[in-house]
């Protein structure tokens, strides 16, 4: 709790996030907050820095058969499979809501092809329906993101990044994210690939490729066999892809995995990112990018910073 | 509205082998929740189990609500060990809960082992808005399992038995013994328990032309219809309509609507 603060204390939260500009570094990953309103019952999701919608697809999908779910040891692995209502849904039902509690959207968004993420980002563009764009190039779930060898992910091939990069950074002047997944050798590679292109921001990291078996049944716990896995037991593998990362590229880095407190969220910063997003702690503590929110505020009342952005990249090595 | 609390635990007690009976005071929950419905318990305060467990309400009374459980895995068996004097974290009501018409002649719980947990509180709604007294049917493994026959009866209800096993009432399963009481069309059917059973159940009841509502099961993350994680197959063809929430659309579904042909029960558990 923010208690005691004031004026000449107050620290300033508000970040440039490649030109997306936040009024502090606390945002919710993709998949985690479906389109805010499902949160809204338990705080202002107004206060939050961005909140950043499930991916868009241009039709709806589906996603996977069930089981889709599975809780791992401080943890979970899903394969949800790019359910969401499609780009036209958004825009008619759950856009004037989020602008309704004056919410600052990141729209990710996930194609098929490197044309379907340029007309979904014109759409979001020319609708005023995202003051940011997130280019999902890293879901684990999709079988038709796979290319034929049946395990490539597009942000696993840094030539990819760059093509489909370029391709949105021709249609769009909004803020364009790139989020990239942790299952490659190098992560600088696609980052590279991808500051290159032209992208505004980095996303890191999307979920970690990993399969449950039960024992009694010997069967898959999840019916995609594979899932992501996301949550706390992820954490140190994320803080250290931003590290790397941040010496790679000059772009910042929203930092993403496992977050559920504010120290957890300071590490990221510490490591190079200038924002963070909450992702599955969401589901335990619906109340929890708040609570992190406010924890920062009081870590920088505490070591009396003034501005959070001087956290960022300041681990003493 | 959906509430994130901090309970007292006011009573946790063992009412047969592994099942467990959990008073809660939550007035804002027992205001508000309606039969059918549900919550998300935070079992743990570290970070381990992650996830809540979801738990329907047994009871919803003046400032309590109940919850009826069994003992299995981590989560539950953490549950199991809190005293009264405990704070809980709750997160509710969450869910669609029972439709309840006071047209229908007939109404019958059908309930197989812990499904039974959902069914005090709609066997009272239903005596309170329709003023008839619902047929319930408790079918579980063995007798031991058998829970709540006496608080169906207080409520007037009449009560069928059906084990496996036979060690109590008739060696049935539940679907069998619904067929026992000729459903009708002017019966709605209330089922909860296995997948299985559930789909055995419906499949008497639909062929009997009666009206029958399901309360599904699901592993779930979020509970708020956020994750996507806890959907089964609908009839629908349209793709954004394929896949239903059990937490959000659900966890009540007009069994017309679940496309059972399609779910893997090789996966339940
Ligand atoms: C809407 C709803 C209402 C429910 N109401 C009740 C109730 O009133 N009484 C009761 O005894 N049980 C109820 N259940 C089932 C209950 O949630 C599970 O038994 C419980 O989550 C098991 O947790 P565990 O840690 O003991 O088991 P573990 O097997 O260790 O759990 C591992 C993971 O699997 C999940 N899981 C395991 N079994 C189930 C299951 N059958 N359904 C859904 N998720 C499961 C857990 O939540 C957890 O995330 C309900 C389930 C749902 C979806
Ligand atoms: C249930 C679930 C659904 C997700 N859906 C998406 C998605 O649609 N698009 C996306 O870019 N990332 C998605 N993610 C990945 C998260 O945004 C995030 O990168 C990842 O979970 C790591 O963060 P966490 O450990 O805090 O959850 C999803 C994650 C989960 C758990
Ligand atoms: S549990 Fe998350 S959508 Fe149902």
């Amino acid at each position: 709790m923010t208690t005691g603060t004031t004026a000449a204390t107050t620290p300033n939260l508000g970040i440039d996030l490649g030109g997306l500009k936040m009024k502090n570094p606390v945002t919710v990953a993709s998949g985690t907050f479906g389109y805010g309103a499902e949160y809204s019952q338990y705080f202002d999701i107004g206060r939050l820095g961005a909140v950043t919608t499930k991916s868009l697809s241009l039709k709806p999908r589906a996603g996977n058969k069930p089981p889709r779910l599975v809780e791992t040891p401080a943890g979970m692995l899903n394969a949800i499979g790019l359910q969401n209502v499609g780009i036209e849904t958004y825009l008619s039902e759950k856009l004037p809501f989020l602008r309704a509690k004056c919410a600052t959207i990141i729209a990710n968004i996930y194609g098929h092809s490197a044309d379907e993420y340029v007309e979904l980002a014109r759409r979001i563009d020319s609708e005023g329906a995202g003051d940011a764009i997130e280019a999902n190039l890293s879901c684990p779930n999709v079988h038709d993101a796979r290319k034929a060898k049946g395990a490539v992910l597009v942000s696993q091939d840094p030539r990819c990044v760059e093509e489909y990069t370029r391709a949105i950074r021709a249609v769009t002047k909004l803020p364009l994210i790139v989020k990239l997944t942790p299952n490659v050798m190098d992560i600088t590679e696609p980052a590279l690939a991808a500051e290159a292109a032209g992208a505004d921001a980095l996303c890191l990291i999307n979920t970690l490729l990993g399969l449950a078996i039960d024992a009694e049944t010997r069967r898959p716990r999840l019916s995609n066999i594979v899932g992501g896995l996301s949550g706390p037991a992820i954490r140190p593998v994320a803080v250290k892809m931003v590290w790397d990362a941040r010496r790679a590229v000059k772009i910042p880095i929203i930092g993403t995995g496992g977050i559920c407190q504010a120290d957890d969220a300071i590490e990221f910063l510490l490591a190079g990112a200038t924002a963070v997003s909450v992702g599955s702690m969401n589901f335990r503590q619906p109340d929890a990018a708040i609570r992190v929110l406010e924890g920062i505020e009081d870590y920088l009342l505490r070591h009396e910073i003034e501005n959070v952005s001087e956290l960022v990249g300041a681990m003493k090595a | 509205m959906r509430y994130l609390l901090e309970c007292e635990v006011v009573e946790n007690d063992e009412v047969a082998p592994e099942q467990f009976r959990m008073r809660i005071n939550a007035p804002e929950l027992s205001r508000t929740a309606i039969a059918g419905q549900f919550c998300m318990l935070q079992v743990a305060e570290g970070l381990s189990p992650f996830l809540r467990r979801p738990m329907c309400f047994e009871r919803i009374q003046r400032d309590h609500v109940s919850i009826l459980y069994k003992a299995e895995g981590e989560g539950t068996r953490l549950l199991s060990k809190m005293r009264p004097g405990t704070t809980l974290n709750v997160q509710g009501p969450l869910g669609n809960g029972f439709p309840i018409d006071d047209s229908f002649e007939r109404h019958i719980i059908v309930s197989g082992g812990i499904g039974v947990a959902t069914f005090p509180a709609l066997a009272e709604a239903i005596v309170r808005k329709c003023d008839v007294a619902p047929e319930v049917i408790l079918a579980a493994r063995s007798k031991h399992l058998i829970l709540c026959a006496d608080e169906f009866r207080e409520l007037g209800c009449k009560v069928y038995i059906a084990t496996d096993d036979g060690s109590a009432g008739e060696k049935l399963f539940a679907s069998q013994m619904l067929e026992k009481l000729r459903p009708n069309p002017s019966c709605r059917v209330y089922v909860c328990g296995p997948m299985i059973m559930m789909k055995t159940t419906s499949d008497v009841a639909m062929a009997a032309g009666a009206d029958c509502v399901v309360s599904l099961e699901a592993q779930m993350a979020c509970g708020d219809g956020a994750c996507l994680g806890c959907v089964v197959e609908s009839k629908s063809e349209k793709e954004g309509e394929k896949m239903v929430r059990v937490c959000l659309d659900g966890p009540v579904f007009d069994t017309t609507m679940i496309d059972w042909a399609a779910h893997n029960m090789a996966y339940d558990r």
